[in-house]
């Protein structure tokens, strides 16, 4: 359904990528609560079982974001195109044996940040969107692929 | 390896490297600026599959199969859409974000032909301007977007005449727009290597030994040099005025910042460079740092200058009346301590020379700096009167702080001592360090007003940072006493100002040049003396205000031209229209000198030469650092000659042909390079009959001397000033959100030469100083003195952020040179803190006297 969105356009983003290898207990478990909760058929599963939003359909009402129990969708600027994709809040070592993709923590991305808009919290790389100039150095060296260009030109779409 | 297309050819590039680097070096599209190299500037921008991204972020590697679109791609329609656009607009400054700015406007409307302004802001916001404030941008991708959906062919632009008044195009639209201009780094010259300083590692040391030996045998390296090597004998210190930034550090010599340079390196390439510069091994003794005025100021303080007594660099002391007895007799007397912080220029194009020999034998400087003059004698000096040529390229930006040399002096030495092309560029990250910023001050100010509001004295005690080596900072200092009594008419005023050395890094000039501390503090004092009197902002000021014939505190008799009372009224509708509706209003004024003034021979200089093509060419050592002086000059010979735009060429400053025509400092070059142009073309008259043929081979010099009195000169009414400025800007609030609403800017130019470009100049100065009012800082670290900051965390404000901007210009005639026009550069940037921090106070009630302001929805938490 074509629904009239208020520019600057905001959409639901899910902090997982799917990487999962063992237990990973933080990222998406396929549970499929956020698809139903959208009335707009912006979500679905993808290939590695993760929710995905389509922003094209994506009005950010954030009915996901309430109803996901991992609590790893939020609400983003889709102006902001680079994005951690990760919610692994477990340290380095563990973090890495969890996932392939996932964020361990180590601060590449949060040195390189030009804008100082990368904070390192419980082992977890937080881009704040205010502040985050869209460049993607971080992007670009963050050596687990965890942090992502939406739009595809820097790393591949997902 | 990757294979990848760039502007429809397909390449296959072998080395893995960042995109910028090997379209700027192997493909010279110079188009791309390397503003920083670390993704925060945007002026690398480049389209890739449709998207814009910074080309300094992926490696070619990740490239694989993509299609890349830098300017020098866009189709020939295109070009000159954008090329019109910018220009019809007024959107080109100094140009280094431009290409940059066009690529993200090609982005947006190949996907949104029709987009909202909000839509516009949003696309361009990734990319930061220093110069313009985005208005003029943002209305250059609008009118791109009307013509381009509508289809019609690109119209003419709108004003042709070229006459003073007339918003003609720049005439530096196309090569800025198309990014084919060169600023320095877009030199590359045969056989041309790279140089670098290797910096000191601590900001107070003695250096005890330095080892280049292992740097010296890396394969690659062409030299490294130290203190030993420079030429002319007992000469290491250079400076503005006074000669204390060393070139280099000698052995056994105290380190002052973490910007000064103890070894410079000549490599084949910019890798082996890096590499060498970590190669050269230095043996420090670490001392203890001076990190502020307190600890310089302390009777047990370490001396940053051993050479000196103390670390006081410069002390001033200014007085007319009785200050003290008129405020112990007035009825209100408010006292307030203010303090200002660090400022970065942040301009784009980072410090770059390119040097090398030239046929004469001569070195020879491309430069990007604020005097190619000045750059000429310290380079002369350091080489021992080796024969030295400087010719400014294009400047991106300077607002400031290229007024000193950074980069040109390391160049000369390098091609001097190898004889090779060098050029040497400033990481984003030295540049941060090592150019001058604008002065922290520490300001105590007392007024004393009579029973109607009407000042009866002022006293002031003022100290600043100036950090490493004086720069500018005695001058500076000096702007900031004899402006901070205000454009206001008593007669008793009296100021204190001392200026102290640290190892922070150097202080000196910066738009407004010391007036834009003072003026926070002043103004904001006689708002609050305002609410005492109970009348309004705007009265106290329109009571008080310095008018034609008026005496200003520092003795001045003020001429016909003064307009500060023209611009009270520019804004007195809205202001009182704002309040009326119970919006959160704050108001404040400011004078500033156009020209050098008290005393200092300030000459201008302009050479009209017609060569053998027929046309009347401009020499004139004044540097274009973006305000737009070749336009000026050819607007102000198209006035007064019977010459039309083509027949005049506009030729960059230079030390051979063009003579010295000082600084472009002090809001100075439009007042007084503009009359030294206007005297050439009376000459010129007398000897044009109808041919410029006639006339190939002839010369036409004019020069202008404005001449003022010295600071403190005995006589009843010096002129400090050929001209002031004089402007009126006003802040309005959205009391819901704490955002503004709007900034007004009334500002007294004289005769606008070319109101848009005005405007522009208006627009930029009043979002500089929002930043400076409401998020930017410079922090330094208290231990090393280490800058903190990187250039995209300076708080810089980015174009969907910005309020609506009305750029009032006010012409008023009556001043008898440079046809009445007065330099418009600094003031732009001068009232706006003290307005923002009055509408603040009327919306939380919190008076701030210090900068940047907090509680406000702008302020960043780090």
């Amino acid at each position: 359904m074509a629904v009239k969105k208020r520019f600057p356009y905001r959409a639901a983003f899910v902090a997982c990528n799917g990487g999962c290898r063992a237990d990973c207990p933080y990222g998406c478990i396929a549970c499929g609560a956020c698809v139903d909760a959208c009335k707009f058929g912006a979500v679905s599963l993808n290939e590695h079982g993760v929710a995905e939003v389509d922003e094209d359909k994506c009005i950010a009402c954030g009915a996901c974001v309430r109803k996901c129990p991992q609590g790893i969708i939020s609400l983003h600027d889709c102006a902001n195109s680079i994005a951690v994709k990760c919610a692994n809040k477990a340290a380095g070592k563990e973090a890495r044996s969890q996932c392939e993709v996932s964020c361990i923590g180590c601060g590449i991305c949060e040195k390189i940040c030009t804008a100082g808009a990368i904070k390192v919290t419980e082992n977890l790389s937080v881009i704040d969107e205010r502040y985050c100039l869209s460049c993607g150095q971080c992007a670009v060296k963050c050596p687990r692929h965890a942090i992502y260009d939406l739009r595809g030109v820097l790393t591949e779409k997902r | 390896m990757a294979r990848f297309t760039v502007n429809g050819a397909s390449v296959t590039v072998e080395k893995n490297q960042k995109l910028i680097r090997y379209l700027r070096d192997e493909l010279h599209l110079t188009s791309v600026k390397d503003g920083c190299s670390e993704g925060a500037c945007g002026a690398c921008t480049v389209i890739i599959d449709g998207e814009t991204c910074r080309a300094c972020t992926p490696f070619t590697d990740s490239l694989d199969g993509k299609h890349i679109i830098t300017v020098e791609g866009l189709s020939d329609y295109e070009q000159k859409l954008y090329t019109y656009a910018y220009g019809e607009a007024g959107a080109v400054q100094c140009g280094f974000c431009i290409p940059g700015m066009v690529m993200c406007t090609k982005a947006l409307l190949d996907k949104n032909p029709d987009p909202t302004e909000e839509e516009i802001r949003y696309a361009l916001r990734n990319n930061y301007c220093r110069c313009t404030g985005y208005v003029k941008i943002i209305a250059a991708v609008k009118l791109a977007a009307q013509i381009r959906r509508s289809g019609a062919p690109i119209p003419a632009a709108s004003e042709t005449d070229w006459k003073l008044g007339s918003s003609v195009h720049r005439l530096d639209v196309e090569e800025k727009v198309l990014g084919y201009g060169k600023y320095p780094d877009d030199w590359y010259l045969d056989g041309m290597v790279y140089g670098s300083a290797v910096r000191s590692k601590y900001a107070r040391a003695r250096v005890l030994s330095i080892d280049t030996s292992k740097a010296k045998a890396l394969d690659g390296v062409i030299g490294v040099f130290t203190a030993e090597d420079i030429p002319a004998e007992g000469v290491n210190k250079i400076g503005h005025l006074e000669k204390d930034q060393y070139t280099l550090i000698p052995v056994g010599g105290l380190t002052h910042y973490l910007g000064d340079a103890v070894a410079l390196v000549a490599a084949k390439d910019q890798e082996t460079l890096e590499k060498a510069k970590k190669l050269v091994r230095v043996e420090y003794e670490v001392l203890p740092v001076v990190n502020g005025p307190e600890s310089a100021m302390a009777p047990d303080a370490p001396c940053v200058f051993e050479e000196k007594e103390d670390n006081i660099q410069a002390h001033k002391h200014v007085s007319r009346g009785d200050a003290s007895g008129a405020i112990a007799r007035s009825k209100y007397v408010l006292s307030r301590h203010y303090e200002t912080p660090w400022t970065e220029h942040a301009f784009l194009e980072p410090e770059c020379c390119v040097s090398y020999i030239d046929d004469d034998g001569d070195v020879m400087l491309l430069t990007t700096d604020q005097s190619s003059h000045t750059t000429l004698h310290e380079c002369t000096a350091l080489l021992g009167n080796h024969k030295v040529k400087v010719e400014n390229q294009l400047i991106g930006g300077g607002f400031g702080g290229k007024e000193d040399m950074s980069v040109q002096h390391h160049a000369a030495l390098l091609t001097y001592l190898t004889g090779l092309p060098v050029k040497v560029k400033l990481s984003r990250a030295e540049s941060l360090l090592i150019h001058p910023k604008r002065h922290p001050f520490w300001m105590d100010f007392t007024i004393g007003c009579d029973e109607n509001g009407i000042i009866q004295g002022v006293k002031a005690k003022v100290y600043s940072d100036t950090g490493a080596f004086a720069s500018l900072g005695g001058p500076v200092l000096e702007r900031a006493c004899t402006h901070a009594a205000g454009p206001y008419a008593y007669e008793n005023f009296e100021i204190e100002g001392t200026a102290y050395y640290t190892n922070n890094p150097p202080a000196g000039a910066f738009r407004g040049f010391g007036v834009t501390q003072t003026c926070f503090a002043m103004e904001s004092l006689l708002n609050e003396m305002a609410d005492m009197v109970g009348i309004s902002p705007w009265e106290i000021r329109y009571r008080n205000a310095i008018r034609p014939g008026g005496v200003l505190p520092n003795g001045q008799i003020v001429g016909a031209e003064t307009g500060l009372v023209e611009t009270l009224e520019a804004v007195r509708e809205e202001y009182e229209a704002a309040l009326a509706a119970g919006k959160p209003v704050g108001l404040a004024c400011a004078m500033k000198n156009a020209g050098v003034g008290v005393g200092i021979p300030d000459w201008g200089r302009c050479k009209l030469v017609v060569e053998d093509d027929g046309k009347l060419h401009i020499y004139s050592g004044a540097s274009c650092i973006g305000q737009g002086l070749g336009t000026v000059l050819v607007q102000m010979i198209v006035t007064n000659t019977k010459l039309c735009r083509d027949q005049i060429v506009y030729e960059r400053s230079n030390t051979w042909i063009a003579p010295d025509s000082g600084d472009t400092s002090g809001s100075r070059q439009t007042l007084v390079t503009g009359e030294a142009c206007r005297r050439a073309c009376e000459k010129f008259n007398a000897a044009y009959t109808g041919n410029l043929r006639d006339l190939i081979g002839r010369e036409f010099v004019g020069e202008y001397l404005a001449k003022t009195d010295p600071l403190g000169a005995d006589i009843p009414n010096p002129v400090s000033h050929v001209a002031y400025g004089y402007a009126t800007q006003v802040c309005i609030l959205d009391a819901k959100t704490g955002m503004i609403e709007k900034m007004i800017a009334a500002h007294d130019v004289g005769k606008a030469v070319n109101p848009r470009a005005c405007e522009g100049q208006i627009e930029g100065g009043v979002v500089m100083s929002m930043g400076y009012a409401l998020r930017e800082r410079y922090p330094i670290d208290k231990d090393t003195c280490k800058p903190i900051d990187k250039y995209g965390s300076l708080g810089l404000f980015r174009s969907h952020e910005l309020p609506e901007i009305e750029a009032i210009v006010v012409d008023k005639p009556g001043l008898d040179v440079a046809c009445g026009a007065i330099g418009i550069g600094e003031i732009t940037a001068i009232p706006t803190a003290p307005a923002i921090a009055d509408a603040y106070f009327r919306l939380n009630g919190e008076r701030q006297t210090s900068l940047p302001l907090h509680n406000t929805p702008y302020e960043r938490k780090w």
